[in-house]
């Protein structure tokens, strides 16, 4: 036996196997074939014959032995054993020490009267010492570690380093095997010497472990070896945790850790996925699970069934404070990799944090749904704090998504409830609000209908004198106060704070021009002082309270003064609230409705962070509640409004009113207008600063997206149904004042009498009306929808003052006026800045001169020459002017007869004519 | 639908589903993919069943296995048919995970399927082995290295076909060679 060291295996058969790595690809060695198979597949089914097996399978023939030493098997099965476990070669080092050392020892008591159950030949044991010799010889003692730095790629120099590695283990190995088949309760304290850590007895369980494995099979016995090593492994894991108990009553971190970490080693292999015994028993000691009577979850309600969560702060500091008590001990003593942490944590959510927070909701659900609602969010912002200190304990161990996963997990059968409830809240509370206004509306509209169409108006948009910088004033606040943070933890600390969803409310209503007046100096000021964290508001009601509380002036003005200068309202015509067509539509209901969403929408975002399932549910709802909102104004509020206003502008009769230059509907429809387009600016701000960040604003696809476009659309159609109503009610007024204004004899003065030339009263009045409402308009509309307004008015008054001089009788004099008022229409119409337009109105200017001309062949000239009017008249169209000549009878037949000859000679009258500046005008 | 061809004519209509668990089929099917064809047609040429290109990728021809007789490839198919729809093996299957995933277990149902005469084991091995049906090959190698266990080295050349090339003294030196894991 001595002689095997001569043996040098390598040499003699050095195989050139190309391994079982490239086989699925085709090769040469494809066709080897060794009997009736190929050589590739012996080497696969190799790879599944139990070691015991192999000499056998060796001594076949020649082409099988060779097989049965291929290196690249040799390193499978290694790798198989140790990938991921590199740390047990160290072990095996160190049981090699420690045998070799053992059999000194046996070799020093001599004589072999060991009393061993030898059902290994007995031979087998001596042989172990030379079995170990040899091997030093081809590797390095420390061989096992060795192979931590050489990779599977060097192995080409030591062809059969695996093999050996795998002899000299399994050589070191079955020097324990005897001990497995004592009885049970011997088989540790036999294989293991007392002085034996309990962290090397684990390892080299383990590695018995993996070794007596099915993949292995390295002995006929493998299977009652691997029972009786589970049984062994079982009593080994028990003997742990009373050693782990007992470190963990004398505080002795270190023992605990090597009890843990030791029992961890086979934990983990053996009942993967399984909790761990020596954890679970840890984390059921400690006292934070045995203290839920000390939390009453109700004492975060006041005694008015409101919120104060002073009682749960407590309660999560000290959870905290536990934690981090604890938690660094769970660092120190177990294995990062066991999670144990996350196992404490989550044994913390379900059993301490849930328990907390269950009757905590289930109360708030019987106050109310705002109250369920706030607590809801409240009590989950709490919960999150703990993640932060467990972070801050794992470090990098755990990762931030499981810690936070922990509490996720816990707060989930809360979250349907929640969600759903809280999209049923804001759609209740847009609701309410909509139809409160629509109490208000109808009752005021009863009571003032008479009133309200004569009553002194104050258009403020339309008064101030820069709509445009009055807007971006309402604007900039209205941003302000969405910056606002919202507390979702509501708190009483003494009487210096309320809620910052309260300031939020005050903030918005300061908003509001109507209050302007009256009461910004103290908005502003409570809105400057709450963002330097120390206000004071009382329960002011949004509505008509006056506050009282006198600030600091120079704070006050220094507010105001830069944000408010352009408004020339006086507060007491704004208290008189309700003017006509704020009554349709009012900034108020929208800060409310906005301001209503914004604090469900907060309340969502504590959730955004959620993963998975609850996780596209809490981003829906976020996306729901902004569509509700918008929903809630578009349908129930601006369309309501925008239409009613239409309405309102369908009945308007223009002789039913004693004023003249402004169409009252008209102008409160722009007020209206002007309304409108602050509340898409607000939306605008709305979905930039709260919406943005949730939503992809270039996805056209999603629903919030559309939801705006359409809010947008609808608002443009309102807009432009009220503008086409609108026109409609300017142009019958633009009439009936050309009608009314417009003397007997404006065009057919008396013979002698002083011409004054300048447009006639009407034309003045008529200019001065259209004027003052296309000018209202700039600034509140898209540039196209002005366009298509100013098109309409200038083609509905060129048909107006057609028809207004087909009425009249004209005398030569009487013709320069007509050619002034023309003129005075051309030039407001220019104005209007709509080519198509000026061309008309330069060429319906054109048209006075036929009144002036006095000889009846130049006349009919004119009539014929269509060039003349830019194609705007045909000459049927100049001979029914002519007719309106206060001569026409006299001329009449020469004009038909010269027209009918086509034969004119340009005569003076013609000459005096071309004198006539063609564009110019006469004043 | 896939035809399949034996060596001894006759052909199998196969769901293209059911062919593609062979990777071999399935990358002749995927035809386009150059690569795939080109390692399709090494291999044919290698195995002597070179293919002509127009067959390949056109499923209403007929694809021949020159070296699968029909009563193996009924077997074969019989195999394929109660996997389809499991995932296939990724292509690059050496990798250490997939060795340690490795055991010895074989499922009821293939255990059965597998318990086949010596001779029929052989050729579903070496059909799996062409066809490129890993799970297959994987079945019937373990089938063999279970037939191989305890049995003595005159067994195991019967089993394999193969005589003993060994003198004696080189037997007797390739015995103390593997001493070391016998278990006796």
């Amino acid at each position: 036996m001595d002689k095997w060291t001569i043996l040098e295996p390598v040499r003699l058969y050095a195989s050139n196997a190309t391994g079982l790595r490239t086989r699925t690809i085709a090769k040469p060695d494809l066709t080897t074939y060794i009997g009736r198979l190929p050589r590739d597949i012996h080497l696969l089914v190799l790879t599944y014959l139990p070691l015991y097996q192999i000499p056998a399978y060796a001594r076949g023939n020649r082409a099988l032995s060779r097989l049965a030493l291929d290196e690249k098997l040799w390193e499978n099965r290694w790798f198989n054993l140790f990938t991921g476990r590199e740390e047990l070669w160290k072990a095996l080092d160190q049981l090699e020490t420690w045998v070799n050392e053992k059999e000194a020892k046996a070799r020093a008591a001599a004589p072999p009267t060991l009393v061993l159950d030898t059902e290994d030949e007995f031979g087998d044991f001596a042989s172990v010492p030379i079995v170990s010799a040899r091997l030093e010889e081809v590797e390095d003692f420390s061989g096992f570690s060795n192979v931590l730095s050489a990779t599977p790629a060097s192995t080409a120099s030591s062809q059969s380093q695996f093999r050996n590695r795998f002899m000299k283990m399994h050589a070191l190995l079955k020097t324990l095997l005897p001990n497995l088949n004592l009885a049970p309760h011997l088989i540790l304290s036999n294989m293991f010497s007392s002085t034996t850590s309990l962290r090397h007895q684990s390892q080299i369980l383990h590695i018995l472990l993996l070794y007596i494995s099915p993949s292995v099979q390295p002995f006929r016995n493998w299977q009652s070896l691997l029972n009786s090593l589970k049984t062994a492994i079982d009593r080994f894991e028990a003997g742990l945790l009373t050693a782990f108990e007992a470190a963990d009553a004398g505080k002795d971190d270190e023992r605990m850790k090597e009890a843990a970490w030791s029992s961890w080693e086979l934990w983990n292999d053996i009942q993967f996925g399984s909790e761990w015994e020596i954890a679970r028993v840890w984390i059921e000691k400690q006292e934070i699970f045995y203290e839920t009577g000390r939390w009453d979850s109700l004492k975060n309600f006041t005694k008015e069934e409101s919120l104060d969560f002073g009682a749960m702060d407590e309660f999560i500091t000290r959870l905290i404070q536990v934690i981090k008590s604890q938690g660094p001990i769970v660092a120190r003593v177990f294995p990062s990799i066991a999670y144990v942490l996350l196992m404490f944590a989550e044994r913390i959510a379900t059993e301490v944090i849930a328990e907390y927070i269950s009757p905590l909701l289930a109360k708030a659900r019987q106050i109310s749904t705002q109250v369920f609602l706030k607590a809801t969010a409240a009590s989950f912002a709490q919960s999150l704090k703990v993640v932060d200190v467990l972070i801050e304990i794992a470090h990098e161990s755990v990762s931030r998504l499981n810690i936070e996963d922990v509490i996720y997990r816990m707060f989930e059968e809360n979250m349907d409830d929640y969600l759903d409830e809280e999209i049923e809240s804001v759609k209740t509370e847009l609701d309410l609000i909509c139809k409160d206004w629509e109490r208000k509306v109808g009752w005021i509209h009863l009571l003032n209908h008479s009133r309200v169409r004569t009553a002194e108006r104050t258009a403020r948009f339309l008064d101030s004198k820069n709509p445009a910088l009055l807007k971006r004033n309402v604007l900039t606040s209205f941003t302000n106060v969405l910056l606002l943070p919202v507390t979702i933890v509501p708190r009483t600390v003494g009487a210096f704070v309320t809620t910052g969803s309260n300031v939020a409310v005050n903030g918005i209503a300061m908003l509001n021009p109507q209050r302007w007046g009256a009461q910004t100096a103290n908005g502003y000021s409570s809105n400057l002082i709450s963002e330097s964290h120390d206000y004071f508001l009382d329960s002011q009601d949004q509505d008509d309270e006056v506050v009282k509380e006198t600030r600091p002036a120079s704070l006050a003005e220094s507010m105001t003064s830069s944000t408010l200068t352009n408004n020339s309202m006086d507060s007491s015509s704004i208290n008189t609230s309700f003017d006509s067509f704020e009554l349709l539509l009012s900034l108020d209901v929208v800060l409310e409705l906005i301001h209503a969403d914004r604090e469900a929408l907060k309340r969502v975002e504590t959730f955004q962070n959620y993963p998975g399932h609850y996780g596209q549910k809490v981003r829906e709802t976020i996306e729901e509640l902004f569509i509700l909102l918008l929903q809630a104004l578009s349908e129930r509020h601006i369309s309501p409004g925008f239409s009613q206003a239409t309405e309102q502008m369908h009945t308007y009769r223009p002789a039913e009113h004693e004023e003249t230059t402004s169409v009252a509907p008209l102008l409160q429809f722009f007020e209206l207008v002007h309304i409108g387009d602050t509340i898409q600016s607000m939306i605008q701000v709305y979905f930039d600063k709260e919406m943005a960040p949730h939503i992809d604003r270039t996805d056209f696809l999603n629903n919030v997206v559309r939801e705006k476009k359409r809010f947008e659309n609808s608002l443009d159609d309102a807009v432009a149904a009220g503008l086409n109503a609108g026109t409609e009610v300017l142009m019958n007024q633009v009439e009936h004042i050309i009608l009314t204004r417009t003397g007997a004899r404006e065009y057919y003065p008396q013979e002698g009498a002083i011409l004054e030339l300048g447009p006639t009263r009407g034309c003045r009045e008529a200019i001065t009306c259209l004027e003052k409402h296309c000018k209202l308009m700039r600034g509140s509309t898209s540039k196209d929808v002005l366009e298509v307004f100013y098109h309409e008015v200038g083609i509905r008054l060129h048909a107006i003052i057609q028809k207004h001089i087909k009425r009249q009788i004209i005398s030569l004099e009487g013709g320069f006026q007509v050619i002034a008022d023309l003129n005075a229409y051309h030039t407001f119409v220019t104005t209007l800045k709509i080519p198509q337009l000026s061309t008309d109105f330069s060429n319906l200017k054109m048209l006075g001169h036929v009144f002036i001309v006095s000889d009846a062949k130049d006349l009919a000239q004119i009539v014929r020459d269509v060039a003349r009017y830019g194609g705007s008249f045909r000459p049927e169209d100049i001979y029914e002017f002519i007719q309106r000549r206060s001569d026409w009878k006299k001329i009449e037949k020469t004009v038909d007869k010269t027209i009918a000859t086509r034969n004119v000679t340009p005569g003076p009258s013609l000459v005096y004519m071309m004198l006539l500046p063609p564009n110019g005008t006469y004043i | 639908m896939v035809i399949l061809a034996t060596s001894d004519n006759e052909q199998f209509n196969v769901d293209k589903e059911v062919a593609e668990r062979s990777v071999l089929i399935k990358n002749m099917l995927e035809g386009e993919n150059p690569i795939a064809l080109a390692v399709a047609f090494v291999y044919m040429k290698l195995n002597g069943s070179f293919i002509r290109h127009e067959d390949v990728g056109e499923s209403d021809q007929s694809i021949p296995l020159p070296n699968i007789t029909s009563p193996v490839l009924k077997k074969v198919l019989e195999y394929c048919e109660h996997h389809r729809g499991e995932p296939l093996p990724s292509g690059d299957t050496d990798n250490a995970d997939d060795v340690r995933k490795r055991t010895t277990d074989i499922s009821e149902w293939d255990q059965k399927f597998i318990t086949v005469d010596q001779e029929m084991l052989f050729e579903i091995i070496l059909a799996a082995n062409y066809l490129d049906i890993k799970p297959l090959l994987d079945v019937g190698c373990k089938t063999v290295a279970n037939m191989i266990k305890g049995k003595t080295p005159e067994e195991i050349r019967k089993l394999f076909n193969i005589v003993n090339d060994f003198t004696p003294e080189e037997e007797a030196q390739i015995k103390k060679e593997n001493e070391w894991a016998e278990d006796r």
